[in-house]
């Protein structure tokens, strides 16, 4: 799957669909693992799925269903998703320059996940702009449908898959942390984004280890962008280029 | 579900949608007032950093094993080392991530066996 191409042989929602197949390797574990707690947590098979289908948004998703079968206030419970999906804010900007004036695009960024918008942002400026709608539309929806397949099988059968394959929870989702390897690589162009990037990755591995996961994105992102300004402001002028 | 429990899931469906919608509409307009420049430089400085700063943000909340001991450390180092050398050698998505899956997961089952 070499992404080096601007143009596709194959129809381009195709190509978007095998592309966003790394994604299920992270997506269907975490989605049948909320199917199973939402059935834990009292909600019929058929409410989690709806859940999965109109929210689509993965640690906001447990979030909800922990909340609400702890007894939390409603418009509590509501609040608390939308704050840890704010983050999502700076995800369509970033994706604007290369998406035409279709009608469609709006309603397209319902699919914009974290994991969607690495992989947009990687490859969309690659693609010629007739194919950029076709990409997006294939690769999001592979991943909407993964999440909520995942989660009516979790909410199903969650208990039976996790002691039929034990490991398989356990391996699968490095696909995750691989793709957004090969997606950031071609991003270490210079000292000064490679410091960026790895304080962001580095804030965030240790947000995530004290328990701050949801807050350490954005906070993790803003620490690489403090850094990625001090740098220029700080590294003496000699004449070469240093971004 | 009550019909307040599904007002609550409407609610965070739609507001999650205008989270991800009503910014692509303000560059969109952004974008139209700039018109003759290029996309990316008609951006903020500010997006265009931000946008790969939480690529790496959310690839370090992923990097954290789901067992937090020896074994975990070891086949996450071991896949990101994979998934790094064949990258470099290929420049392509696919196989780094399969090549990484199957190192991480070539740790965490020689250690199950092992035990």
């Amino acid at each position: 799957m070499t992404l080096q191409a601007t143009s596709m042989p194959t129809r381009p929602w195709l190509t978007g669909v095998r592309e966003a197949i790394p994604l299920l390797g992270g997506y269907l574990p975490v989605a049948i693992s909320f199917g199973l707690i939402a059935a834990q947590a009292g909600f019929t098979p058929w409410e989690a799925t709806l859940i999965s289908l109109l929210v689509y948004a993965g640690a906001s998703q447990f979030l909800f269903v922990g909340m609400v079968a702890s007894g939390a206030p409603l418009w509590l419970v509501v609040a608390m998703t939308l704050l840890i999906n704010v983050r999502h804010m700076v995800y369509a900007p970033n994706l604007a320059p290369w998406l035409g004036q279709s009608r469609w695009w709006p309603w397209l960024m319902h699919g914009l996940t974290d994991q969607v918008f690495a992989l947009a942002h990687h490859r969309l400026p690659q693609l010629a702009a007739a194919q950029r709608l076709g990409w997006y539309t294939g690769a999001a929806l592979l991943a909407w449908a993964s999440w909520v397949a995942g989660t009516a099988l979790g909410a199903v059968a969650g208990e039976w898959v996790v002691a039929r394959w034990p490991l398989l929870g356990e391996i699968m989702p490095f696909a995750l942390p691989a793709l957004f390897l090969a997606l950031l690589a071609p991003q270490f162009t210079s000292r000064r984004w490679s410091l960026a990037l790895m304080i962001s990755i580095i804030t965030a591995l240790l947000c995530t280890l004290l328990g701050y996961t949801n807050i350490g994105i954005p906070v993790a992102a803003a620490c690489g962008a403090l850094c990625f300004y001090a740098v220029r402001f700080t590294t003496p002028h000699r004449g070469g280029n240093d971004e | 579900m009550n019909s307040a429990l599904w007002i609550a899931v409407l609610a965070s469906a739609l507001g999650t949608l205008l989270l991800r919608l009503v910014p692509l509409l303000w560059m969109r307009r952004r974008l139209r007032k700039l018109d003759g420049e290029e996309g990316v430089d008609a951006m903020p400085q500010w997006l265009t950093i931000l946008g790969p700063l939480m690529i790496a943000a959310v690839l370090g909340v992923s990097l954290v094993p789901h067992r937090l001991d020896a074994i975990g450390w070891l086949a996450s180092a071991s896949g990101v080392l994979v998934t790094l050398g064949v990258w470099y050698r290929l420049r392509s998505l696919g196989w780094p991530v399969v090549a990484g899956v199957a190192a991480f997961g070539a740790v965490v089952i020689l250690a199950s066996l092992w035990s």
